[in-house]
């Protein structure tokens, strides 16, 4: 028995037993989820820098079943199971008013141990066994809280299955064609492939994994799952099962197609699949940073930045550089970091406010939760890429990749992505935090404990791999050669390129210094007197209570102009659809009355249409 | 006027630095205020002397009431006062401030500005012209160097009376005391 | 050497900043046939604002205001003053974009935690403006980025010492012009000046700021023009071999942000956005079509 499949019995085992511990008690429960989500992340651990592969199931129509590890799926099971752990500590205060607790956490495990599932699968077919448990436990955690929470699962898991049923004919398309659905062996069996069948294959796991990352016409289940699923979860969902479609994607790119080897070759279809598929991501990034600008809703516009962060990886990856592939792979990592701590500070107010996510009901925070925005601080740092948070390098990466690539459109879209998460973040922040503290909210209290640890956790790690990027580096480097592109030049504080180097300690240095220096500078000045927010600048009069706010129509100079050309057009295009797929059905079911004579009618009815047609025409 | 002599710039700077850095809170509800746009635009330029006038309390060192001041802009004279960061200086414009001026039986006016806010120095005249704030600005300075504008001083030995006077005459107010009250209970 | 020049290039921009501040002043004065305050009045007022006892709204108004000038500070390592750049080996072009971030965003915290809806409607404004440049002129910054193949600012000064200035070579032209165009939103001097705006929204993020917070955000504003200067000067004309040169260029780019300064009244944020998104952004994203056209 291998560490695999101890691992993804620990997994799978906990699903059950959290769910039988919760009968019997709940603090039994807890403890006993917070010890196994640990022992998760010691498990995967421990297997560092490890490669291997085992068959644990042979029987499956004579098709057998493997786990395979190497650098790409060892670095997602340790973020999925890292995040998890925080997730698990972080319900324990949030979850615990609410009913059906062990459900959640059992489903909760149920999620982690598919994605666990999917990143060791080591062929396609207990690929698509763990993806469709993924999708379906993720179904039932989103319609948790019940109300408009059902419909956006149900939009989730339709989306879904489109997806899965699309990967399921890629799959069997893969196993008529060369008999196995081994990952390691069908990467060497296609390089034989002609061009359009690698096209297809891209195009049909293309659109499965499309679907999960959210890419630009296939994002509409994002913001309404995300906004109704409960907040911890909404971290996960975000932070690593959004990202198993880069994961998908990193896939069928680079190991099963083996795109490194076709990159550079004139007539391959993989580069124009590529080329496609980075326009798509830079789409991904503008649309939805902008359309995120107009929210009011504070999990809805951590969705859409949801969907334009993941236009980074797949411009990225798609772009198909060593430098660009690390950077996609490395934005992956800093956003799962960083949108978990946004989702969680958002959950943390939730949690002391009654559940109010509405930005503009909202504000003067800070003073009474710090921790929170402190982790809200520096994961919109993260997000928009400020020097010395961890998405600033990823970031960097994909810029530099872009530009030396001479793509400076592409470029362009991420750049102006930037931008505008700047707008819509800093909205965030502010109609939050800062401002004029509601009276309703004058004795909040701190966010418990087991809030703060997991955003300390995430906070500092955010600014760790800003500082020092090479720990990430190293592994990420690993998987780009294992794709087999060139080793990235990189060090422990920095990446060196032929055009331009990145040196993040020295940033470090200079910063620090130049915050001292000023601090000193500040402090020679005459001392300052601690006021409250009343004693505020309102034209000589008394501030007038909870009414002396900007945060509604925070921009609305730019909302007139630019929101009539931000409808999402796609939303409407499938629900559209929906709609008449509804009505068709409803016609069919006034022929389906359910009475017994109808049925011997229409049998009736066909034969003797059947028997006319054959005396008239005799066509059989 | 003495800005050009490094030696004093040298031994005491911040005392300089008040003097010809004069930024402006300007209380624009009596007649004085159309004496202010002709001092400092073009044709008499206070900018010369670092007067420049600023949008918020916070930002200034100098309070110019100009004209009477009336019940309901009391209130906002004395929570503008308060928000100015120390030291600060106030210049009160026309006869008004000083003793009533020609609302001298008004019911809704005050008599005397400096029994409710410290009042550095007082610009007789109705109106004064602008030489004459010229000359007012010139007195400050002088009162600067001699240690004699100690208005805010004065508000903070003295916040008690200043507390109560304001109280007597608007009721209640609406912000906390700026400084603790001593006196009786 | 290479330490004195850490510690000296900061201390240099900021002197400058404060220099071309006063200078505004005074030459703002001329124009409107004033006498003015002497040229070394901004010191005078910092002097003056640091002796102040203000009021703090909190650890992130301090902090925020800090973080901001600090931010400023370190981009001056990065920007080629002459030749003096000390840490330009530790990243280029994309470094200091993300580098100006730090400026709006910590007054953006700090001014935010005043907790004044004054304050709040200015960082809106700002935020807005910002998004208003920035698209032209990430299209300008990428065009010569992609045309000298490089992302290092001291490359592209020196590349310029070779071929010319960009903003007369021929496939930069229109890039120069649409930079031009935007230069005097990205001073915020007076048609863009709506961020701090004192007669509409009272000063807008500084509404709050007394006393020392006033001074640092004084020196903040002087930096801030420093370095928008600065980078025109090193991206579109050609930057300079030595100091003296570099500052009378800049001396030059200056004077003409501040007749425009001096003559325009004052638009509204969104006539500055419709403003900057039509002809600036148009001629920029030609400049970079023209520049991918022509080069490779």
């Amino acid at each position: 028995m291998t560490g695999m499949e101890i691992l993804l019995l620990v997994a799978f085992g906990g699903v059950m037993l959290t769910y039988i511990l919760g009968r019997i008690s709940s603090s039994l429960r807890n403890t006993f989820a917070v010890v196994l989500s640990l022992v998760l992340v010691v498990i995967i651990a421990l297997m560092y820098d490890k490669t291997g592969e085992t068959i644990f199931y042979r029987g499956f129509f004579g098709i057998p079943m493997s786990f395979r590890i190497d650098a790409l799926s060892w670095l997602f099971a340790m973020a999925t199971s890292v995040l998890g752990c925080l997730s698990v500590i972080f319900s324990l205060s949030y979850m615990s008013d609410r009913k059906n607790i062990s459900f959640y956490y059992s489903m909760l495990f149920l999620v982690n141990a598919g994605m666990l599932g999917v990143v060791f699968s080591g062929d396609l077919l207990s690929f698509f066994i763990f993806w469709e448990i993924m999708s379906w436990s993720t179904f039932l955690l989103i319609s948790f809280n019940r109300g408009p929470a059902v419909a956006a699962g149900l939009k989730y898991i339709i989306m879904s299955i489109i997806g899965s049923m699309a990967m399921l004919a890629g799959t069997i398309s893969l196993y008529t064609n060369y008999g196995t659905l081994n990952i390691a062996d069908l990467s060497h069996l296609t390089v034989s492939a002609s061009p359009g069948y690698q096209l297809f294959l891209l195009i049909i796991f293309g659109v499965a994994f499309g679907i999960k990352n959210a890419v630009m016409p296939l994002h509409t289940w994002l913001p309404d799952a995300y906004t109704e699923a409960p907040s911890p979860f909404s971290a996960v969902l975000s932070g690593m099962l959004t990202r198993m479609g880069i994961y998908g994607f990193l896939l069928i790119i680079y190991v099963v197609v083996g795109a490194a080897r076709f990159l550079h070759a004139a007539d391959s279809t993989v580069s124009s699949f590529n080329y496609v598929l980075a326009w798509l991501g830079a789409i991904t990034i503008v649309i939805p940073t902008f359309i995120a600008m107009l929210q009011n809703d504070a999990k809805r516009l951590l969705a859409w930045h949801g969907i334009g962060q993941g236009g980074y990886m797949i411009l990225g990856i798609a772009f198909g550089t060593n430098m660009g592939v690390a950077g996609g792979i490395f934005h992956t990592l800093n956003h799962a970091i960083y949108i978990v701590l946004l989702f969680m500070s958002v959950a943390a107010i939730q949690y002391r406010t009654g559940g109010v996510r509405d930005l503009n009901s909202l504000g003067g925070l800070i003073k009474k939760m710090p921790v929170a925005f402190i982790g809200a601080l520096l994961g919109i740092c993260g997000l928009i890429g400020v020097p010395l948070t961890n998405g600033f390098v990823s970031k960097w990466m994909i810029y530099k990749t872009l530009i030396s690539g001479r793509a400076p459109f592409l470029a362009f879209a991420a750049l102006i992505g930037s931008w505008g998460t700047i707008l819509s973040v800093y909205k965030f922040l502010h109609n939050i935090f800062l401002g004029q503290l509601p009276e309703k909210y004058r004795d909040i209290k701190q966010s418990p404990f087991n809030m703060k640890l997991p955003i300390i956790v995430l906070s500092s790690t955010i600014l760790l791999f800003g500082i020092l990027p090479g720990l990430p580096l190293r592994v990420i480097n690993k998987i780009v050669v294992s794709f087999g592109f060139d080793s990235l030049n990189i060090s422990l504080w920095g990446i060196v390129s032929e055009s331009g180097m990145l040196n993040t300690i020295n940033l470090f240095a200079a910063i620090l210094a130049g915050l001292i220096a000023v601090w000193l500078f500040f402090r020679i000045g005459a001392r300052t007197i601690p006021v409250k927010q009343d004693d505020n600048y309102a034209a000589g009069a008394a501030v007038p209570r909870d009414r002396y706010s900007y945060t509604a129509k925070y921009y609305d100079p730019l909302f007139r102009m630019i929101s009539p050309y931000l409808k999402d057009i796609f939303n409407t295009f499938y629900m559209k659809i929906a709609d008449l797929t509804g009505y068709l059905s409803n016609g069919i079911r006034k022929i389906y009355t359910g009475y017994v004579g109808n049925y011997v009618m229409y049998i009736v009815l066909f034969i003797s249409l059947m028997i006319f047609v054959q005396m008239k025409w005799s066509p059989w | 006027m003495d800005r050009n002599q490094l030696k004093k710039w040298f031994q005491n700077p911040v005392k300089m630095a008040h003097k010809y850095s004069l930024h402006v809170v300007y209380f624009c509800t009596g007649c004085g205020i159309i004496e202010i746009p002709p001092s400092i635009t073009a044709r008499w330029d206070a900018e010369r002397f670092g007067i420049i006038p600023v949008a918020t309390p916070r930002q200034a060192s100098l309070f110019i009431i100009a004209g009477y001041v009336s019940l309901k802009t009391l209130r906002s004279i004395i929570r503008t006062y308060e928000q100015m960061p120390e030291p600060k200086f106030t210049v009160s414009l026309g006869s008004c401030p000083i003793n009533g001026g020609m609302y001298y039986d008004s019911y809704n006016t005050i008599k005397h500005l400096e029994k409710y806010i410290p009042v550095d120095g007082m610009i007789a005249g109705c109106m004064p012209r602008p030489e004459a704030i010229f000359v007012g600005v010139t007195h400050l300075w002088t009162l600067i160097d001699k240690d004699m504008a100690d208005g805010y001083k004065r508000y903070r030995s003295n916040y008690s009376a200043y507390r109560a006077n304001q109280e007597k005459i608007l009721g209640k107010l609406e912000w906390p005391p700026l400084f603790p009250i001593h006196g009786e209970e | 050497m290479h330490i004195i020049e850490l510690i000296f290039s900061p201390l240099l921009a900021l002197l400058i900043g404060v220099f071309f501040l006063g200078l505004a002043r005074k030459v703002m004065a001329r124009i409107q046939w004033r006498y003015g305050p002497p040229v070394t009045q901004p010191l005078i007022d910092i002097i003056r604002l640091l002796s102040q006892k203000s009021a703090s709204h909190g650890v992130a108004f301090n902090i925020g205001l800090v973080m901001s000038l600090a931010g400023s500070l370190v981009i001056t390592l990065f920007l080629p003053f002459g030749k003096i750049a000390p840490m330009s080996n530790s990243g280029g072009m994309l470094v200091i974009l993300y580098l100006m971030l730090i400026g709006p965003l910590g007054m953006a915290i700090s001014s935010g935690e005043s907790a004044n809806p004054n304050a709040s409607i200015g960082i809106s404004r700002k935020l807005l403006l910002a998004m208003g440049y920035e698209l032209p002129f990430l299209l300008v910054v990428l065009a010569l980025m992609t045309a000298y193949n490089t992302t290092s600012i001291t490359e592209i000064v020196s590349l310029q010492r070779d071929t010319g200035w960009s903003m007369f070579t021929f496939p930069l032209v229109l890039s120069g012009i649409a930079y031009l165009l935007i230069l005097p939103a990205m001073l915020g001097v007076r048609p863009f000046e709506v961020v701090n705006a004192p007669q509409e929204i009272s000063s807008g993020p500084l509404v709050e700021y007394g006393g020392p917070y006033l001074a640092l955000a004084t020196l903040q504003h002087a930096l801030a023009f420093f370095i928008g200067i600065s980078l025109f000067v090193n991206l579109m004309w050609g930057g300079a071999a030595n100091p003296v040169i570099f500052f009378l260029k800049m001396l030059v780019v200056f004077f003409l942000g501040i007749f425009v300064n001096a003559v325009f009244p004052r638009l509204r944020i969104d006539q500055a956005i419709r403003y900057l998104w039509r002809w600036p952004s148009l001629i920029a994203f030609a400049g970079l079509i023209l520049v991918c056209v022509t080069g490779s």
